[in-house]
């Protein structure tokens, strides 16, 4: 009983295939007579399609490039860690670059104030004098 | 990859298969030209490094998409799923002998007999509205089956449902263009 309900179901689904793959052939015959004006459509969307495929390629491909050359012009072909951390040494030697400049700026404003202390100190005038109005009005006029 | 050649051998391969399954489901030529265009330019974007034997399942996956949205921006799908509503109810014929149908359908089509009576060109027509007709999902199952030649999971694959699901809205789709055919005389 099963076997001949199985039989019937499997030469049913047989027929269906058939019927179906029979009618494809015929929609593959009718699509062959799409008219002119649509072929030409088609024509233009798929060399559209087969542009924008190759820009896509040629995008990819120059990045590519890009970022090969530029590892193997600086770095090499450098591990991943290595690269990275190859990656972040300018922004270290910038940040170590500007402390130093202005602790080297700090010890020439230091040296500048101690050269000032040291000439005032030696100089035969008292450090007093600078402080007396008439002074400084005769040290303006000597200098003009 | 697939090469330039590839990829043209292939959207020529399909593109008037493409254009004539999206006219049946959108029913408008310039639609369906818009739809087949941006199906092909995504594909070639997106999927063209894609090796050349993925590109049928991709690219139906693809127009399957295009379609929907373009239903979705039609806002009509409602009217589709009253379609495969409308043809649920009407499938229950006690009197429909589906082996007795199926043979003499499929041995009528293309015979001499029915290009005298009726004009091969005319059956030709006839059976694209036929299909046209079909409730969506059926008809896209039948296409992407009996059309496109795609097995029952890379049907599945591309409309996102089961392969029960499948067999189901196949089996549905045949027995409903033949029946149909049947009345419009094709059948003897």
């Amino acid at each position: 009983m099963n076997s001949t309900v199985n039989r019937q179901a499997a030469e049913a689904e047989r027929l269906e295939a058939r019927f179906g793959l029979r009618l494809g052939a015929l929609l593959n015959e009718q699509a062959a007579r799409t008219p002119h004006d649509i072929s030409e459509r088609l024509r233009v969307a798929r060399e559209q399609a087969l542009a924008s495929a190759r820009s896509s390629r040629l995008l990819t491909a120059s990045t590519d490039t890009v970022v090969g050359n530029g590892r193997s012009a600086v770095l090499g072909r450098l591990p991943g860690w290595l690269f990275r951390f190859a990656s972040v040494m300018p922004l270290v030697v910038l940040v170590a670059g500007m402390v130093l400049i202005d602790e080297w700026h700090d010890r020439a404003q230091i040296e500048a104030a101690a050269d000032v202390d040291v000439n005032l100190l030696a100089d035969d005038l008292p450090p007093d004098a600078y402080s007396d109005a008439g002074f400084v009005e005769f040290l303006k006029e000597d200098a003009q | 990859m697939a090469t330039d050649k590839e990829l043209t051998d292939f959207l020529k391969s399909v593109e008037k298969r493409a254009f004539k399954r999206t006219v049946y489901a959108v029913r408008d030529d310039d639609a369906a030209l818009d739809i087949v265009q941006d199906s092909m330019i995504r594909l070639a974007q997106k999927y063209a490094d894609r090796p050349a034997a993925e590109l049928p399942l991709v690219f139906q996956r693809i127009m399957s998409n295009a379609t929907m949205d373009w239903f979705r921006r039609q806002k009509v799908r409602n009217a589709v799923i009253q379609n495969l509503s409308d043809f649920d109810t009407g499938d229950d014929d006690g009197d429909f002998d589906l082996l007795e149908l199926l043979t003499t359908v499929e041995g009528s089509l293309g015979s001499e007999s029915a290009a005298d009576t009726v004009g091969r060109e005319q059956i030709l027509l006839l059976i694209e509205k036929e299909i046209a007709l079909l409730p969506g999902r059926q008809r896209e199952a039948f296409l992407l089956r009996y059309w496109e030649e795609l097995d029952v999971a890379e049907t599945a694959t591309v409309m996102g449902c089961s392969e029960g699901s499948v067999k189901t809205h196949c089996s549905r789709a045949v027995h409903a263009l033949a029946k149909s055919l049947r009345a419009k005389g094709i059948a003897p």
